[in-house]
Protein backbone atom coordinates (compact mmCIF):
# COMPACT_ATOMS: atom_id res chain seq x y z
CA UNK A 1 0.00 0.00 0.00
CA UNK A 2 1.17 3.49 -0.77
CA UNK A 3 0.86 6.80 0.96
CA UNK A 4 -0.39 9.67 -1.10
CA UNK A 5 0.58 13.30 -0.47
CA UNK A 6 -1.77 16.22 -0.97
CA UNK A 7 -1.26 19.98 -1.00
CA UNK A 8 -3.80 21.69 1.26
CA UNK A 9 -4.63 25.25 2.23
CA UNK A 10 -6.01 25.65 5.71
CA UNK A 11 -6.73 28.71 7.81
CA UNK A 12 -5.68 28.18 11.42
CA UNK A 13 -6.49 30.90 13.95
CA UNK A 14 -6.89 33.38 11.11
CA UNK A 15 -3.58 32.59 9.44
CA UNK A 16 -3.48 30.84 6.07
CA UNK A 17 -1.13 27.86 5.85
CA UNK A 18 -0.15 25.91 2.76
CA UNK A 19 1.18 22.49 3.56
CA UNK A 20 1.57 19.13 1.94
CA UNK A 21 0.08 16.37 4.08
CA UNK A 22 0.04 12.61 3.85
CA UNK A 23 -3.37 11.03 3.34
CA UNK A 24 -3.03 9.25 6.66
CA UNK A 25 -2.11 12.32 8.69
CA UNK A 26 -4.68 13.32 11.32
CA UNK A 27 -5.67 16.95 11.78
CA UNK A 28 -4.42 16.92 15.37
CA UNK A 29 -0.93 15.98 14.15
CA UNK A 30 -0.95 18.76 11.59
CA UNK A 31 -1.81 21.23 14.34
CA UNK A 32 0.62 19.96 16.96
CA UNK A 33 3.56 18.74 14.90
CA UNK A 34 3.55 20.79 11.69
CA UNK A 35 2.15 24.05 13.07
CA UNK A 36 3.57 23.67 16.61
CA UNK A 37 0.23 24.48 18.23
CA UNK A 38 0.58 22.27 21.28
CA UNK A 39 -2.51 23.57 23.06
CA UNK A 40 -4.67 20.94 21.37
CA UNK A 41 -4.18 17.73 23.34
CA UNK A 42 -4.34 14.08 22.38
CA UNK A 43 -6.12 12.04 25.03
CA UNK A 44 -7.79 8.80 24.02
CA UNK A 45 -7.04 9.12 20.29
CA UNK A 46 -10.33 7.36 19.59
CA UNK A 47 -12.95 10.10 19.59
CA UNK A 48 -14.16 9.49 23.13
CA UNK A 49 -12.49 12.06 25.39
CA UNK A 50 -12.73 15.36 23.49
CA UNK A 51 -9.29 16.66 24.59
CA UNK A 52 -8.43 17.31 20.93
CA UNK A 53 -11.57 19.40 20.29
CA UNK A 54 -11.04 22.34 17.94
CA UNK A 55 -13.49 24.48 15.99
CA UNK A 56 -13.84 23.79 12.25
CA UNK A 57 -15.91 26.31 10.29
CA UNK A 58 -17.71 27.27 13.49
CA UNK A 59 -18.43 23.75 14.76
CA UNK A 60 -16.66 21.80 17.48
CA UNK A 61 -14.98 18.68 16.11
CA UNK A 62 -12.48 16.16 17.44
CA UNK A 63 -9.23 16.69 15.58
CA UNK A 64 -8.11 13.09 16.15
CA UNK A 65 -11.18 12.02 14.16
CA UNK A 66 -10.56 14.08 11.04
CA UNK A 67 -7.90 13.66 8.38
CA UNK A 68 -5.67 16.69 7.84
CA UNK A 69 -6.45 16.48 4.12
CA UNK A 70 -10.15 16.86 4.97
CA UNK A 71 -9.36 20.26 6.51
CA UNK A 72 -8.38 21.58 3.07
CA UNK A 73 -10.16 24.91 2.56
CA UNK A 74 -11.53 24.92 6.11
CA UNK A 75 -11.02 27.43 8.90
CA UNK A 76 -9.77 25.93 12.16
CA UNK A 77 -9.64 27.60 15.55
CA UNK A 78 -7.59 26.12 18.38
CA UNK A 79 -7.36 27.09 22.04
CA UNK A 80 -4.49 29.42 21.10
CA UNK A 81 -7.07 31.62 19.34
CA UNK A 82 -8.71 32.53 22.65
CA UNK A 83 -5.87 34.75 23.92
CA UNK A 84 -2.14 35.26 23.38
CA UNK A 85 0.46 34.68 26.12
CA UNK A 86 0.66 38.35 27.08
CA UNK A 87 -2.99 39.18 26.51
CA UNK A 88 -5.90 39.24 28.92
CA UNK A 89 -7.60 35.83 28.97
CA UNK A 90 -10.79 35.24 27.05
CA UNK A 91 -13.85 35.65 29.33
CA UNK A 92 -14.36 31.89 29.19
CA UNK A 93 -10.75 31.27 30.26
CA UNK A 94 -11.10 33.85 33.05
CA UNK A 95 -14.26 32.12 34.28
CA UNK A 96 -12.48 28.74 34.29
CA UNK A 97 -9.76 30.30 36.47
CA UNK A 98 -12.23 31.94 38.87
CA UNK A 99 -14.26 28.78 39.35
CA UNK A 100 -11.32 26.40 39.66
CA UNK A 101 -12.70 24.58 36.61
CA UNK A 102 -9.44 22.76 36.00
CA UNK A 103 -6.99 20.76 38.03
CA UNK A 104 -4.56 18.92 35.78
CA UNK A 105 -5.67 20.97 32.79
CA UNK A 106 -5.43 18.21 30.23
CA UNK A 107 -9.07 18.39 29.14
CA UNK A 108 -9.24 22.20 29.35
CA UNK A 109 -8.43 23.16 25.74
CA UNK A 110 -11.15 20.82 24.48
CA UNK A 111 -13.64 21.98 27.11
CA UNK A 112 -13.00 25.61 26.20
CA UNK A 113 -13.47 25.05 22.48
CA UNK A 114 -16.65 22.99 22.96
CA UNK A 115 -17.99 25.71 25.27
CA UNK A 116 -16.99 28.37 22.78
CA UNK A 117 -19.24 26.86 20.09
CA UNK A 118 -22.09 26.46 22.59
CA UNK A 119 -21.96 30.14 23.53
CA UNK A 120 -21.72 31.19 19.89
CA UNK A 121 -25.00 29.42 19.05
CA UNK A 122 -26.70 29.82 22.43
CA UNK A 123 -25.33 32.82 24.37
CA UNK A 124 -27.44 32.18 27.48
CA UNK A 125 -27.53 28.39 28.04
CA UNK A 126 -29.24 26.71 30.96
CA UNK A 127 -27.28 24.34 33.16
CA UNK A 128 -28.85 21.41 31.31
CA UNK A 129 -27.80 22.84 27.95
CA UNK A 130 -24.24 23.34 29.20
CA UNK A 131 -24.09 19.74 30.42
CA UNK A 132 -25.31 18.45 27.06
CA UNK A 133 -22.83 20.68 25.20
CA UNK A 134 -19.79 19.21 26.99
CA UNK A 135 -21.09 15.63 26.83
CA UNK A 136 -18.27 14.80 24.40
CA UNK A 137 -15.55 16.09 26.72
CA UNK A 138 -14.24 13.96 29.57
CA UNK A 139 -12.69 15.44 32.73
CA UNK A 140 -11.32 13.05 35.35
CA UNK A 141 -10.40 15.71 37.96
CA UNK A 142 -13.19 18.14 38.60
CA UNK A 143 -16.40 16.15 38.54
CA UNK A 144 -17.65 18.75 36.01
CA UNK A 145 -19.50 20.92 38.55
CA UNK A 146 -16.99 23.77 38.41
CA UNK A 147 -16.68 23.53 34.63
CA UNK A 148 -20.44 23.89 34.24
CA UNK A 149 -20.44 26.82 36.68
CA UNK A 150 -17.59 28.52 34.82
CA UNK A 151 -19.34 28.24 31.46
CA UNK A 152 -22.58 29.54 32.95
CA UNK A 153 -20.73 32.41 34.62
CA UNK A 154 -19.10 33.38 31.32
CA UNK A 155 -22.58 33.37 29.79
CA UNK A 156 -24.13 35.30 32.68
CA UNK A 157 -26.60 32.52 33.50
CA UNK A 158 -25.05 31.38 36.79
CA UNK A 159 -27.59 31.74 39.58
CA UNK B 1 -1.87 7.19 16.35
CA UNK B 2 -0.33 6.68 12.96
CA UNK B 3 -2.84 5.31 10.52
CA UNK B 4 -1.88 2.61 8.03
CA UNK B 5 -0.76 3.95 4.66
CA UNK B 6 -3.47 4.55 2.08
CA UNK B 7 -4.20 6.80 -0.83
CA UNK B 8 -6.84 9.47 -0.70
CA UNK B 9 -9.14 10.63 -3.47
CA UNK B 10 -11.65 13.45 -3.41
CA UNK B 11 -13.84 13.03 -6.49
CA UNK B 12 -15.93 15.96 -7.72
CA UNK B 13 -19.08 14.03 -8.60
CA UNK B 14 -20.90 10.77 -7.90
CA UNK B 15 -19.78 9.61 -11.35
CA UNK B 16 -16.13 10.25 -10.49
CA UNK B 17 -16.60 8.58 -7.09
CA UNK B 18 -18.00 5.46 -8.75
CA UNK B 19 -15.09 5.43 -11.20
CA UNK B 20 -12.67 5.68 -8.28
CA UNK B 21 -14.45 2.88 -6.39
CA UNK B 22 -14.38 0.74 -9.54
CA UNK B 23 -10.69 1.32 -10.14
CA UNK B 24 -9.51 -0.15 -6.84
CA UNK B 25 -10.26 -3.60 -5.46
CA UNK B 26 -9.94 -2.46 -1.85
CA UNK B 27 -11.42 1.01 -1.68
CA UNK B 28 -13.51 2.42 1.17
CA UNK B 29 -15.84 5.39 1.19
CA UNK B 30 -15.17 8.06 3.81
CA UNK B 31 -17.53 10.87 4.76
CA UNK B 32 -17.43 12.07 8.39
CA UNK B 33 -15.00 9.32 9.36
CA UNK B 34 -16.33 9.11 12.93
CA UNK B 35 -16.14 5.32 12.93
CA UNK B 36 -13.90 4.57 9.97
CA UNK B 37 -10.91 6.46 11.41
CA UNK B 38 -11.08 4.31 14.54
CA UNK B 39 -11.35 1.18 12.39
CA UNK B 40 -8.19 2.34 10.58
CA UNK B 41 -6.38 3.02 13.86
CA UNK B 42 -7.28 -0.47 15.10
CA UNK B 43 -6.25 -1.99 11.73
CA UNK B 44 -9.72 -3.50 11.45
CA UNK B 45 -9.98 -1.78 8.08
CA UNK B 46 -6.94 -1.54 5.79
CA UNK B 47 -8.13 -0.03 2.52
CA UNK B 48 -5.79 0.87 -0.33
CA UNK B 49 -7.79 3.99 -1.08
CA UNK B 50 -10.20 6.23 0.79
CA UNK B 51 -12.73 7.90 -1.47
CA UNK B 52 -13.96 11.07 0.25
CA UNK B 53 -17.60 11.82 -0.59
CA UNK B 54 -18.15 14.33 2.21
CA UNK B 55 -18.20 17.35 -0.14
CA UNK B 56 -20.19 15.95 -3.04
CA UNK B 57 -23.03 18.42 -3.73
CA UNK B 58 -25.23 15.53 -4.88
CA UNK B 59 -24.94 13.94 -1.44
CA UNK B 60 -25.26 17.12 0.61
CA UNK B 61 -28.85 18.22 -0.02
CA UNK B 62 -32.15 17.76 1.81
CA UNK B 63 -35.26 18.28 -0.29
CA UNK B 64 -38.99 17.65 0.05
CA UNK B 65 -41.25 16.15 -2.58
CA UNK B 66 -44.67 17.69 -3.16
CA UNK B 67 -46.27 15.03 -0.95
CA UNK B 68 -43.94 15.83 1.99
CA UNK B 69 -41.59 12.91 1.43
CA UNK B 70 -37.96 13.79 2.12
CA UNK B 71 -34.81 13.07 0.14
CA UNK B 72 -31.77 13.22 2.36
CA UNK B 73 -28.31 13.11 0.81
CA UNK B 74 -26.06 10.41 2.25
CA UNK B 75 -23.40 12.94 3.32
CA UNK B 76 -25.81 15.14 5.29
CA UNK B 77 -24.52 15.42 8.87
CA UNK B 78 -26.53 14.77 12.03
CA UNK B 79 -26.33 18.49 12.84
CA UNK B 80 -27.74 19.38 9.43
CA UNK B 81 -30.59 16.88 9.83
CA UNK B 82 -31.40 18.18 13.31
CA UNK B 83 -31.39 21.79 12.13
CA UNK B 84 -33.20 21.35 8.82
CA UNK B 85 -36.58 23.14 8.74
CA UNK B 86 -37.82 20.51 6.26
CA UNK B 87 -36.93 17.60 8.53
CA UNK B 88 -38.31 19.36 11.59
CA UNK B 89 -41.58 19.98 9.77
CA UNK B 90 -42.13 16.63 8.05
CA UNK B 91 -40.24 14.21 10.32
CA UNK B 92 -39.87 15.87 13.73
CA UNK B 93 -38.91 12.64 15.53
CA UNK B 94 -36.04 12.10 13.08
CA UNK B 95 -34.85 15.67 13.69
CA UNK B 96 -35.11 15.29 17.47
CA UNK B 97 -33.25 11.98 17.44
CA UNK B 98 -30.48 13.47 15.29
CA UNK B 99 -30.09 16.34 17.77
CA UNK B 100 -29.34 13.85 20.56
CA UNK B 101 -26.82 11.63 18.78
CA UNK B 102 -23.60 10.99 20.74
CA UNK B 103 -22.16 14.50 21.24
CA UNK B 104 -21.80 17.81 19.42
CA UNK B 105 -18.42 16.95 17.92
CA UNK B 106 -19.72 13.74 16.37
CA UNK B 107 -22.92 15.44 15.19
CA UNK B 108 -20.83 18.00 13.33
CA UNK B 109 -19.03 15.32 11.30
CA UNK B 110 -21.06 12.09 11.32
CA UNK B 111 -23.42 11.48 8.41
CA UNK B 112 -26.66 9.60 7.92
CA UNK B 113 -25.05 7.59 5.11
CA UNK B 114 -22.14 6.60 7.31
CA UNK B 115 -24.51 5.57 10.07
CA UNK B 116 -26.55 3.22 7.89
CA UNK B 117 -23.63 1.86 5.84
CA UNK B 118 -21.76 0.96 9.01
CA UNK B 119 -24.87 -0.95 10.15
CA UNK B 120 -23.62 -1.32 13.69
CA UNK B 121 -26.32 -3.17 15.67
CA UNK B 122 -26.56 -0.23 18.08
CA UNK B 123 -26.74 2.46 15.38
CA UNK B 124 -29.61 4.94 15.68
CA UNK B 125 -30.92 5.13 12.15
CA UNK B 126 -31.51 1.49 11.07
CA UNK B 127 -34.58 0.74 13.26
CA UNK B 128 -36.01 4.20 12.56
CA UNK B 129 -35.66 3.84 8.78
CA UNK B 130 -37.33 0.41 8.82
CA UNK B 131 -40.22 1.76 10.91
CA UNK B 132 -40.66 4.72 8.57
CA UNK B 133 -40.68 2.47 5.48
CA UNK B 134 -37.71 4.41 4.11
CA UNK B 135 -35.86 3.45 0.96
CA UNK B 136 -32.22 3.92 0.06
CA UNK B 137 -30.86 4.92 -3.35
CA UNK B 138 -27.69 3.08 -4.27
CA UNK B 139 -25.68 4.02 -7.36
CA UNK B 140 -23.33 1.61 -9.04
CA UNK B 141 -21.52 1.02 -12.31
CA UNK B 142 -24.75 -0.32 -13.85
CA UNK B 143 -26.98 2.52 -12.73
CA UNK B 144 -29.15 3.31 -9.77
CA UNK B 145 -31.31 1.03 -7.66
CA UNK B 146 -33.72 1.54 -4.82
CA UNK B 147 -33.48 -0.69 -1.74
CA UNK B 148 -36.21 -0.82 0.92
CA UNK B 149 -34.86 -0.23 4.42
CA UNK B 150 -36.09 -3.65 5.59
CA UNK B 151 -33.97 -5.29 2.85
CA UNK B 152 -30.91 -3.05 3.41
CA UNK B 153 -29.53 -4.32 6.73
CA UNK B 154 -28.36 -7.90 6.14
CA UNK B 155 -26.18 -8.67 9.17
CA UNK B 156 -24.06 -6.74 11.64
CA UNK B 157 -21.86 -4.40 9.55
CA UNK B 158 -23.23 -5.87 6.31
CA UNK B 159 -25.63 -3.97 4.06
CA UNK B 160 -27.06 -4.34 0.57
CA UNK B 161 -24.42 -1.91 -0.77
CA UNK B 162 -22.04 -4.00 -2.87
CA UNK B 163 -18.35 -3.29 -3.53
CA UNK B 164 -18.15 -0.58 -6.17
CA UNK B 165 -21.51 0.91 -5.17
CA UNK B 166 -22.28 4.12 -3.31
CA UNK B 167 -25.25 5.03 -1.11
CA UNK B 168 -26.49 8.32 -2.52
CA UNK B 169 -29.75 9.18 -0.81
CA UNK B 170 -32.15 8.16 1.94
CA UNK B 171 -35.83 8.68 1.14
CA UNK B 172 -38.36 9.09 3.92
CA UNK B 173 -41.97 8.66 2.80
CA UNK B 174 -44.42 11.32 4.00
CA UNK B 175 -46.43 10.68 7.15
CA UNK B 176 -50.09 10.08 6.26
CA UNK B 177 -52.81 11.91 8.23
CA UNK B 178 -53.06 10.35 11.69
CA UNK B 179 -49.61 8.73 11.43
CA UNK B 180 -47.02 9.43 14.06
CA UNK B 181 -43.58 8.14 14.94
CA UNK B 182 -42.14 6.94 18.22
CA UNK B 183 -38.49 6.30 19.01
CA UNK B 184 -37.20 5.11 22.37
CA UNK B 185 -33.80 3.83 23.48
CA UNK B 186 -32.44 2.42 26.70
CA UNK B 187 -28.96 3.90 26.94
CA UNK B 188 -26.05 3.43 29.32
CA UNK B 189 -25.82 7.19 29.77
CA UNK B 190 -27.34 10.28 28.23
CA UNK B 191 -27.07 10.15 24.42
CA UNK B 192 -24.84 7.12 24.78
CA UNK B 193 -24.45 3.46 23.88
CA UNK B 194 -27.84 1.73 23.55
CA UNK B 195 -28.86 -1.62 24.99
CA UNK B 196 -32.25 -1.73 23.28
CA UNK B 197 -34.15 0.50 20.89
CA UNK B 198 -37.65 0.52 19.50
CA UNK B 199 -39.05 2.60 16.69
CA UNK B 200 -42.69 2.64 15.65
CA UNK B 201 -44.98 4.16 13.07
CA UNK B 202 -48.55 4.29 14.34
CA UNK B 203 -51.76 5.39 12.64
CA UNK B 204 -54.36 6.08 15.21
CA UNK B 205 -57.78 7.63 15.49
CA UNK B 206 -58.46 7.26 19.18
CA UNK B 207 -57.73 3.57 18.77
CA UNK B 208 -54.72 2.23 16.86
CA UNK B 209 -55.58 1.37 13.24
CA UNK B 210 -52.18 0.30 12.05
CA UNK B 211 -48.72 -0.02 13.57
CA UNK B 212 -45.25 -0.88 12.40
CA UNK B 213 -42.95 -1.84 15.29
CA UNK B 214 -39.20 -2.37 14.92
CA UNK B 215 -36.70 -3.43 17.56
CA UNK B 216 -33.05 -2.38 17.36
CA UNK B 217 -29.78 -3.56 18.98
CA UNK B 218 -30.15 -7.13 17.74
CA UNK B 219 -27.98 -8.18 14.76
CA UNK B 220 -30.34 -6.33 12.39
CA UNK B 221 -33.47 -4.25 12.99
CA UNK B 222 -36.53 -6.55 13.13
CA UNK B 223 -40.24 -5.97 12.54
CA UNK B 224 -42.63 -7.31 15.21
CA UNK B 225 -45.68 -8.65 13.35
CA UNK B 226 -47.34 -10.31 16.36
CA UNK B 227 -47.21 -7.14 18.41
CA UNK B 228 -48.32 -5.10 15.40
CA UNK B 229 -51.40 -7.31 14.95
CA UNK B 230 -52.22 -7.18 18.67
CA UNK B 231 -52.01 -3.38 18.65
CA UNK B 232 -54.89 -3.07 16.20
CA UNK B 233 -57.79 -1.53 18.08
CA UNK B 234 -55.71 -0.78 21.18
CA UNK B 235 -56.93 2.38 22.88
CA UNK B 236 -55.40 2.24 26.36
CA UNK B 237 -51.90 2.04 27.84
CA UNK B 238 -52.82 -1.36 29.30
CA UNK B 239 -53.70 -2.78 25.88
CA UNK B 240 -50.43 -1.44 24.44
CA UNK B 241 -48.49 -3.09 27.27
CA UNK B 242 -50.35 -6.36 26.65
CA UNK B 243 -49.50 -6.21 22.94
CA UNK B 244 -45.83 -5.55 23.76
CA UNK B 245 -45.70 -8.89 25.60
CA UNK B 246 -45.68 -10.39 22.09
CA UNK B 247 -42.61 -8.37 21.06
CA UNK B 248 -39.30 -10.15 20.68
CA UNK B 249 -39.84 -12.22 17.52
CA UNK B 250 -36.49 -12.81 15.80
CA UNK B 251 -34.95 -10.33 18.23
CA UNK B 252 -31.67 -11.85 19.34
CA UNK B 253 -29.51 -9.20 20.97
CA UNK B 254 -26.08 -10.28 22.21
CA UNK B 255 -24.92 -10.85 25.76
CA UNK B 256 -21.91 -8.69 26.47
CA UNK B 257 -20.20 -6.72 29.22
CA UNK B 258 -23.08 -4.23 29.35
CA UNK B 259 -26.12 -6.53 29.58
CA UNK B 260 -27.39 -10.05 29.02
CA UNK B 261 -29.41 -10.96 25.96
CA UNK B 262 -32.36 -11.78 28.25
CA UNK B 263 -32.26 -8.31 29.80
CA UNK B 264 -32.09 -6.64 26.41
CA UNK B 265 -35.07 -8.68 25.23
CA UNK B 266 -37.06 -7.60 28.28
CA UNK B 267 -36.08 -3.99 27.72
CA UNK B 268 -37.02 -4.27 24.04
CA UNK B 269 -40.62 -4.82 25.15
CA UNK B 270 -40.45 -1.82 27.45
CA UNK B 271 -39.02 0.38 24.71
CA UNK B 272 -41.69 -0.85 22.28
CA UNK B 273 -44.42 0.03 24.78
CA UNK B 274 -42.98 3.49 25.39
CA UNK B 275 -42.49 4.18 21.69
CA UNK B 276 -46.12 3.32 20.90
CA UNK B 277 -47.39 5.41 23.82
CA UNK B 278 -45.20 8.33 22.73
CA UNK B 279 -46.61 8.10 19.20
CA UNK B 280 -50.22 8.07 20.42
CA UNK B 281 -50.07 10.76 23.11
CA UNK B 282 -52.63 13.49 22.54
CA UNK B 283 -50.10 16.28 22.93
CA UNK B 284 -47.35 14.62 20.89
Amino acid sequence: MADSAHPITVIVNGETHERTVLARQLLVHLLRDSLALKGTHIGCDSGNCGACTVVCDGRAIKSCMMLAVQADGRSIETVESLSGPLEAPDPLQAAFTRHHALQCGYCTPGMLMAAKTLLAENPRPTQDEVRHAIKGNVCRCTGYVNIVRAIQDAAGTLE
Amino acid sequence: MLLPAFEYARPQSVEEALAELGRHRNARVIAGGQTLLNALKLRVAQPDVLVDVSRLEELRAISADADGGLRIGAAVTYDELAGSPLVREHHPVTAAMSARLVDRQVRARGTVGGNVCLADPTSNFPPLLVALGASLSVDGPDGSREVAADAFFLAPYVTAVLPGELLVEVRLPPLAPGERVGYESLQLGTDSWALARASVLVRSNGAIEHARVVLGCGPVPVRQPAMEAALRGAATAESVEAAAELAGEDFEPPTDVHASSEYRRAMGKVMATRAVLAATREDA
